[in-house]
């Protein structure tokens, strides 16, 4: 449509056209890829299969069979508090070296800083492997302590347990969790550390009564984030856990794998997702909860 | 702020555990890539090149290689574009839809991986659309998609509105702003969306284990080699990806860095 | 004579967000070729004004016509203004060249000429050497200038300038305001400025439009709302003014009387047809300029009275005094401004003293 007024050319609708098939595709992407995938497996979880056949019509059994059954709820609260531990240990030696690197200046602490991401970088599927081995009967940790002589047999409770899920989770884990408590370590004001020292505080005071509880809210975000991580992790379980070490996880995967029910399996990844939700949900509330007190 | 000579030594022994702890799994694979390694254990007395050689006749890792660059350079295209216009959708106006977008655009990132690859692993069950790389890229995507779209949109965002305005006040179109305004502010933080996301896309195994058919991206092909055993050749494999993905992070952390400290006009 | 052609007009424009009215009933002619200046405190309406003629919003009610067409629902980059915004807005990626010459990249013109006319720019606002730096690498008033130079560039009919000497401090803005003045007359072109402080109005602006609430309250030469405001809120917003309330008496077409506390005064209305008709009783000030009053016994001054000085302030060239005057209802402050004595013979606090003034220094406003 082309109008002059004023000697000008007057374009009104062209932009009207662009604007609505950008919206038509920004929203049928995501929703179709997404959010169709997310709702069909919720509706899965309330399939069921009965002698190797899907049916389709909606029930509850398999929730019902998550909570009953005497195999399945004892895993999953063993897989939480697993997760919770690994979680509590990220947060503790990650906490000593955020600690560390926000009281760096300048390109020390960048150098550092990019030392502690470059093993994020690594393969996660050899990580898993390498702490494995290291962990192993003829692995690297075995053949130190034999060399240092504090033992003369090699251990083996290191793999294949839940033990060698929780250090090796942890162990991939920590770099997740520093960098939350290293930015609201950052976050601190100079000003506050001073004000604290001028006042009379020694710096074991300054730390309990200034530093931690302002950097509390990054502790929640790290373990909330190695949580999330933790739980969701089916290949290190499937890896180093062996036998004795089953997680919830490995029990998602074998469902679409060895047992073939699909939407038992969707059923328990959607009391994953519930975890998972609530985990996080949990963290943003602490979060808020802590800027109405500032 | 001064501290005290304990909690120095303290911190500093902490943290040197931490860090053996974290470079521990990535120097064995290295350091056994230069030796031999016989019936599982290493020769300490025998360095060689001969694992890097072994690597390039080793045709089923070279190709899962293959694989793996070409899902990672799809995904990360796809994304891109998908992501720019999404960040550009949000931030032109206010609606209750557009935060429910964003919402849908993050969850595959916040939710564990295993939930993204099952729903999509149903996905395509019930669409009969049978599984391979083509599913991996739509995953691999899904899960990048809000990265790229969270670091284009904050760089959108601090954008002065006032620049937008004076491109059309001096008579530019939609496009040419787009072209000569929007672009060059928005390419560097475009880069380095690209070049995380390429790196988490390379080393991507949960989603891929789930949607993938029967060609293999490189994790895959590595997971299946941990229940054979491990040949040398992985080792100098190992070394050489995390020098790549090393030299591509330091890429993208230097595109990423506000202009002030590395770009001309500082 | 091409200073009374109207170029621009609003006509009952009208802007609302929501509930909140912005701008009501504006009519507004802008003339071609001349220095207006747009004048309110924070919150007057005056940048969605100058948003509205640039483009940038459209107003919910009534008309803007450029040569008498209507341009309301011409998109800005076919407007054929441009703008010098408050933070400049120059694009951090593209040289001070490259700034400059956008308008003229965007439209096609070819290289040669371009870098001809963008020199031309610079040297016009003398940052000919300046053309390879980025704006990082400039001051403030260089960067003004650099938008100053990316607008005239495109040779609109119309510059539109939202308070672009803000940001700068009071020696630089002293001198680009005279720098602005200079272009302006040089290139020919209708300069728009939007602005809240009153001295830079008077300064540079051909006319200035006083604004507050959303509504026009005046339009005239600097001269004009200076001594002659038509409303109480115009008569106290530039310098310092004494405003003294009172009952409407009797009057002609050039003199009117007011009854008021320290006595009845002579006021002028020449000019004024609304204040010289204005029924008697009406409420009313009358307003004269400190600078217009004088300490002691005078001739013909048709407004004289008698007071006690309360303040003596040296303020470098000018002395202000306050004197008091006593009245049924208690002292009634008038300010006196006199230039400086050198040697110190002056009022001092506590002196009995006579003030007069001319009935031509003494104007109305209805209250």
């Amino acid at each position: 449509m082309r109008r002059r007024v004023a000697g000008l050319p007057l374009d009104v609708t062209a932009a009207g056209t662009w604007r609505s098939a950008v919206a038509v595709v920004a929203y049928a992407v995501p929703i179709g890829f997404i959010l169709v995938p997310l709702t069909s497996f919720l509706v899965y979880s309330f399939f069921w299969v009965e002698g190797g056949q899907m049916r389709f019509s909606l029930t509850l059994l398999n929730y019902q069979r998550f909570f009953t059954d005497d195999i399945f709820l004892p895993v999953f609260w063993r897989t939480l508090f697993l997760c919770l531990k690994v979680a509590g240990l990220a947060i503790g030696f990650g906490y000593p070296v955020a600690y560390l690197l926000a009281g760096l200046e300048g390109r020390k602490k960048y150098s550092f800083a990019m030392l502690l991401v470059v093993p994020l970088l690594m393969s996660y599927v050899i990580k898993i492997y390498a702490i494995r081995s290291i962990l192993g009967g003829n692995g690297f940790l075995n053949q130190a302590l034999l060399a240092l002589g504090l033992i003369d047999q090699p251990l083996t409770f290191f793999v294949f347990n839940l033990n060698a899920v929780l250090l090796t989770l942890t162990a991939l884990l920590i770099p997740f969790a520093i960098l939350p408590i290293f930015l609201s370590l950052e976050r601190i004001p100079r000003s506050l550390l001073e004000a604290s020292a001028d006042l009379g505080a020694s710096s074991a005071q300054t730390f309990v009564k200034v530093i931690l509880p302002l950097s509390l809210p990054g502790l929640v975000a790290a373990g909330t984030f190695v949580f999330v991580l933790a739980i969701g992790d089916f290949l290190t379980p499937q890896m180093v856990g062996g036998q004795s070490g089953f997680t919830f996880g490995r029990i998602i995967y074998s469902q679409f794998g060895m047992a073939f029910n699909w939407p038992f399996g969707a059923a328990l990844s959607v009391v994953l997702a519930a975890v998972v939700v609530g985990a996080i949900a949990a963290g943003a509330l602490f979060g808020n909860r802590r800027d109405e007190q500032r | 702020m001064t501290r005290n000579k304990t909690a120095t030594i303290a911190l500093s022994t902490v943290t040197g555990f931490v860090v053996v702890i974290l470079y521990g799994p990535i120097f064995v694979p290295i350091v056994s890539s230069f030796f031999t390694v016989k019936r599982g254990t290493v020769t300490w007395d025998e360095p060689t090149l001969a694992a890097y050689s072994a690597l390039t006749r080793n045709e089923g890792v070279l190709e899962a290689l293959r694989n793996t660059l070409i899902v990672g350079v799809l995904a990360v295209v796809l994304s891109l574009a998908l992501g720019t216009l999404l960040a550009f959708y949000y931030h032109s106006g206010r609606s209750r839809g557009r935060e429910f977008l964003q919402l849908v655009v993050f969850l595959p990132f916040l939710m564990p991986p295993i939930i993204t690859g099952l729903s999509l692993l149903i996905f395509f069950r019930e669409i009969d659309f049978s599984r391979s790389l083509v599913t991996v890229v739509i995953g691999h995507t899904a899960f990048v998609l809000a990265l790229v779209y969270r670091t284009v949109l904050v760089r959108l965002q601090s954008l002065s509105r006032s620049l937008i305005e004076a491109s059309y006040d001096l008579g530019a179109s939609g496009l040419q702003t787009f072209r000569y305004v929007l672009l060059p502010n928005l390419s560097s933080a475009m880069i380095g969306a690209a070049v995380l996301a390429f790196a988490l896309s390379f080393d991507e195994t949960m989603i891929t284990l789930l949607v993938t058919g029967t060609e293999n991206t490189l994790p895959i092909r590595l997971w299946a080699m941990m229940r054979l055993g491990f040949t040398p050749d992985i080792n100098a494999l190992v070394a050489l990806i995390l020098l790549f993905t090393t030299v591509l992070c330091l890429a993208a952390a230097r595109h990423l860095m506000p202009q002030g400290a590395a770009g001309r006009e500082g | 004579m091409s200073e009374d052609r109207i170029l621009l007009e609003l006509k009952s424009v009208t802007k609302s967000f929501g509930s909140v009215t912005v701008l009501e009933d504006i009519n507004l002619a802008v003339h071609d070729g001349e220095f207006i200046t747009i004048l309110g405190p924070s919150g007057s309406g005056k940048t969605t004004i100058l948003r509205m003629i640039g483009g940038f919003t459209a107003p919910s009610g009534g008309e803007i016509l450029l040569d008498d067409g209507d341009i309301t629902a011409v998109p800005i980059n076919r407007r054929p203004f441009n703008t010098v915004f408050q933070d400049y807005a120059l694009f951090p990626h593209l040289t001070v060249a490259r700034n400059v010459g956008y308008g003229l990249t965007v439209r096609g013109v070819p290289q040669g000429e371009r870098r001809r006319r963008v020199a031309e720019a610079l040297d016009l606002v003398q940052l000919g050497d300046l053309a390879d730096r980025y704006p990082a690498q400039l001051s403030g008033g260089q960067r003004q200038r650099v938008a100053l130079a990316r607008a005239i560039i495109c040779e609109p009919r119309l510059i539109l300038l939202d308070e672009p000497l803000a940001a700068l401090d009071v020696e630089l803005r002293k001198q680009m305001q005279l720098f602005l003045k200079k272009i302006q007359r040089e290139i020919k072109t209708t300069f728009l400025f939007v602005t809240h402080d009153q001295e830079e109005a008077i300064a540079m602006a051909d006319r200035i439009c006083v604004m507050n609430f959303g509504r026009v309250l005046q339009i005239g030469s600097p001269h004009e709302v200076y001594y002659r405001p038509s409303s109480e809120f115009v008569a106290r917003f530039f310098g310092d003014n004494n405003l003294i309330q009172g009952r409407l008496a009797d009057g002609d077409r050039t003199r009117r009387r007011i009854d008021t506390p320290i006595g009845p005064l002579v006021c002028a209305v020449d000019g004024q047809p609304e204040v010289a008709g204005a029924p008697a009783g009406r409420q009313a000030f009358a307003v004269f300029r400190p600078e217009t009053v004088a300490v002691g016994r005078g001739g013909a001054a048709e407004n004289a009275c008698m007071g006690d000085v309360m303040a003596v302030g040296f303020g470098g060239a000018t002395t202000l005094t306050e004197v008091a005057l006593s009245t049924a209802n208690g002292p009634i402050g008038i300010r006196v401004k006199t230039t400086s004595r050198v040697d110190g013979a002056q009022v001092t606090s506590g002196d009995r003293v006579v003030l007069n003034w001319s009935a031509e220094d003494c104007r109305l406003v209805l209250a």
